[in-house]
């Protein structure tokens, strides 16, 4: 009895001792979605095994073939309380394609940290993967870990329907190689870009119109750290909350410096660094720092949340913000306590300052989320199928507008607006709009405009004039990306740092030249023919 | 004659040790999990090292770590090329020696009083209440310090500006960010480290402190000449393995508190590991630097053994 309890105990230790070393290689949460495959059943029931696969025209279904599945790993939703997979949009997708799809969530927050390391042991077990970046350094592409789809274009019509429409980015997309890897999701490039905005009532209570000039904007942030603008009788207003990252988008235009990338192109086409710029960067840092001594730019600058400045403004504690324009009205306005839905009591969004230089707004890349077939995958046909049926105009005017006659209607002219129950943000999510998470869904304008407040998409109309191209995605050879990769780390660093002694005080603006020397004695000049050669890389694709 | 002698000996030892064998078959059957879970867990990833000396392809699996291009010292001359080398190892070290300097003896000192309260409900009350934060979640413990040092609504710049101190901005001063992480380190685990040491008190003889108030001894002599020296090899035991993570910081921790204007005094050689290895897709880079940091806590240790045994015959090894 003593043996076989002993054993017992043994054999049991022993499990536990193999408990974690299955073959599991993520740490997601895998779930099964078993929706059932209504196209498939609407389907020709006489059709049937290679013929039909290769019938597929770029509309569902995508196999009339019973019992097809294929493994997606890809992110959870950025709102919590969202389940994506059983979204109806998603779920909707996956049914018309006739298929029924494995998920493999990783969240949202942490894909990068936990999906990278799973690639670069090559133990991705799905068929389709959504990368955890751009790819920038054609790191993932080069192991030859996702298959290069031209190679399966008669099978994607959708696709290269969209590559023939869009040129630059079907040039962004090509690697060095000449193949394409990857299925992308797309941004808005010039709309609902990050602006300057304005407490209106604030303004109208201070008799002034929003500032366009640095110095202008100066004064008001004086007369609002002056002046008791919320009434509570206390001088405890905040006059401007900036979150760190904006500063950048926000001043760097009116000093004539892209610091969003770093990285722009002079008159003569020639790359530099704008953090190294011995004028305009020491001129961008003296006023921030100016700020900054002034009590104008605060204390907590650097550690100041998107929640924090919610939570001011909902108080009526603060008078500017530079957020993506979304923020506008879906975010800051809302929780202003006097908003009545009219620009008059809103958070509005104006012209960019400008300093010496004219000012503008940073764009976007429009490239987004990346999708590409696993090599390993037993199903890379239906995978790219798949991805390309995701393409399709259907699919983006789903992922766009929701579902017809719950999300949307369309009138007689074709017009489509949303219904009163889309106007509740938590509801169309949960639906699965813009699944950008799990599928390559394109960012429409029209969809955003009625979505957001009227006086928002006039905004955001008048605001296009002044946004610019930002750096373009160009990929990265291997040279180059050894390059970038071993010495941009310790400049981004020096970078940083360097930066938030400056504007603190820390570190004296006298000692500026040094930071310059100091820069390019971190091997800046490496990168920057690296990044010259991307660059005219990219300039003579477009020609 | 004397060969002869050995050689019986040795077959003597042999046969006793099969006896013991067989006598403890089942207890040693029980050791064999921690040996496959060392093996497993332990020894065959350290045959991964090997990643510190090649250029690990993306996607080559796990063969890749033994096939990829072998490129020599090339990351860790990388690692020394960088100007923060230095800086990134002064700084791990010095943020874990403070902790052991101001971390280690508070729980021995906690224990000692401790177990010297004689009511029992009050003694158990207060293990309880200082063993609490060690479960609290690293996440959790720094949004509370974030919040407390909050210069705007932080309460305990409240607390300065209550006196006339004007608000300190605690987060992005770099020469605050040390005293910051061994305060709070300590505050969340010396509860909970005290507990082996308590354990250790209570495992000396009744006898022994009867005998010394017999001969008169007060309570600081009992602690001195008696509680001490009782817990003595399980203070160096715990020292010596202490000493053993000494370059080893809490990457989380660090790295839910740093920010670019503390850099000076809080990036680790893990938090730029992080960036530079993982960030950047570069797993050689960040294995190279991780050996290099498992060879100075070697070291350390090593030191640390040879220095105990000399000076307090006492040692791991």
């Amino acid at each position: 009895m003593k043996k076989i309890v002993i054993a017992v105990i043994l054999l049991a230790l022993m499990v536990s001792t193999f408990a974690g070393c299955g073959s599991t290689n993520n740490t997601s949460s895998t779930t099964s979605d078993n929706v059932t495959a209504e196209a498939t059943k609407a389907a020709d029931p006489t059709a049937g095994g290679a013929a039909e696969s290769d019938a597929y025209t770029g509309s569902a279904p995508i196999t009339t073939e019973a019992g097809q599945s294929l493994k997606i790993l890809a992110q959870t939703s950025n709102y919590t309380n969202v389940d994506i997979t059983n979204a109806e949009i998603v779920k909707k997708v996956i049914a018309d394609a006739g298929i029924t799809v494995e998920w493999q969530l990783v969240d949202y927050t942490n894909y990068k940290d936990s999906v990278a390391p799973m690639l670069s042991t090559g133990s991705v077990d799905a068929d389709i993967v959504l990368l955890p970046d751009q790819d920038p350094n054609q790191v993932y592409l080069k192991s030859g870990m996702f298959v290069a789809l031209d190679n399966y274009f008669d099978s994607m019509p959708n696709f290269t329907k969209w590559l023939d429409e869009n040129p630059v980015i079907k040039a962004e997309l090509t690697a060095e190689d000449g193949h394409i890897y990857y299925v992308p999701g797309t941004n808005v490039g010039k709309d609902y870009q990050p602006v300057l905005m304005f407490n209106q009532v604030w303004l109208d209570k201070a008799g002034k119109t929003a500032p366009t000039t640095l110095d202008e904007f100066v004064e008001l942030l004086r007369y609002y750290k002056a002046n008791d603008m919320n009434g509570d009788g206390a001088l405890t207003e905040t006059p401007m909350s900036i979150m760190a990252s904006m500063l950048p988008y926000m001043f760097g235009p009116a000093f004539g410096l892209d610091l969003v990338s770093g990285f722009q192109v002079d008159a003569n086409g020639t790359v530099f660094y704008a953090y190294a710029d011995s004028t305009n960067y020491k001129n961008y840092l003296t006023f921030l720092n100016s700020l900054y001594t002034e009590g104008l730019l605060e204390i907590e600058y650097s550690s100041l949340t998107r929640d924090q400045v919610i939570e001011r403004m909902s108080n009526d504690m603060t008078g500017v913000a530079f957020d993506y324009s979304w923020a506008m009205s879906m975010m800051y306005s809302n929780v202003l306590p006097y908003y009545d839905g009219t620009a008059a009591t809103a958070f509005v969004g104006a012209a960019p300052l400008s300093g010496e230089y004219e000012g503008y707004y940073v764009g976007r890349v429009e490239l987004g989320n990346m999708f590409g077939v696993n090599s390993d995958s037993s199903n890379i046909e239906l995978a790219c199928k798949f991805l390309d049926y995701a393409m399709s105009e259907g699919c983006q005017t789903m992922y766009q507008w929701g579902i017809e006659g719950e999300s949307y209607t369309v009138d007689a002219s074709g017009n489509k607006s949303y219904t009163e129950q889309a106007s509740d943000n938590d509801w169309l999510q949960q639906l699965g709009i813009n699944p950008a998470f799990v599928f390559p869904a394109q960012q429409s304008v029209a969809s955003t405009d009625a979505l957001v407040a009227d006086w928002h998409a006039q905004i955001n109309k008048e605001q296009e004039q002044y946004v610019k191209d930002p750096w373009p995605f160009i990929y990265a050879t291997s040279d180059e990306s050894d390059t970038i990769a071993m010495y941009m780390t310790d400049i981004q660093t020096y970078v940083d740092e360097n930066t938030a002694a400056f504007i603190t005080g820390t570190k004296s603006l006298s000692d500026f030249d040094s930071y310059v020397s100091g820069l390019n004695s971190l091997n800046l000049s490496a990168v920057l023919t690296a990044k010259q050669t991307q660059y005219d890389r990219y300039a003579s694709a477009l020609k | 004659m004397k060969a002869q002698k050995v050689k019986q000996t040795k077959e003597e030892r042999r046969k006793l040790l099969r006896k013991n064998l067989y006598k403890d078959k089942y207890l040693l059957l029980m050791i064999i999990p921690v040996i496959i879970y060392y093996l497993i867990f332990c020894y065959v990833p350290m045959t991964g090292l090997v990643m510190a000396f090649n250029k690990y392809q993306m996607g080559s699996g796990l063969k890749g770590i033994y096939t990829s291009e072998f490129v020599g010292l090339r990351w860790f001359q990388q690692f020394f090329q960088s100007i923060y080398a230095w800086r990134l190892i002064r700084n791990t070290f010095l943020l874990s020696f403070f902790s052991l300097i101001f971390g280690f003896p508070i729980p021995i000192l906690f224990a000692i009083a401790v177990t010297q309260i004689r009511k029992k409900w009050l003694q158990k009350s207060i293990q309880v209440s200082t063993y609490l934060p060690y479960f609290i979640s690293t996440v959790v413990v720094c949004g509370m310090i974030i919040n407390f040092l909050s210069p705007s609504d932080g309460i305990i710049n409240m607390l300065l500006n209550k006196i006339g101190i004007d608000s300190i901005n605690f987060m992005s001063l770099p020469q605050w960010f040390r005293p910051i992480y061994v305060i709070s380190g300590s505050w969340q685990s010396f509860g909970f480290n005290s507990i082996i040491f308590v354990a250790a008190i209570m495992g000396i003889s009744p006898e022994l402190y009867e005998s010394m108030r017999v001969d008169g001894a007060n309570k600081r002599q009992l602690i001195w000449h008696l509680v001490l020296p009782g817990i003595k090899p399980t203070i160096i035991l715990l020292l010596i393995m202490t000493l053993g993570s000494l370059m080893n910081v809490g990457f989380e921790k660090v790295y839910l508190l740093y920010s670019a204007p503390i850099y000076e005094t809080s990036d680790v050689i893990q938090t730029y590991v992080y960036r530079q290895g993982i960030l950047n897709n570069n797993y050689s880079s960040a294995s190279a630097v991780g050996l290099l940091n498992s060879m100075i806590n070697f070291s350390i240790v090593f030191v640390a053994n040879r220095m105990s045994r000399k000076l307090t015959d006492t040692a791991i090894w």
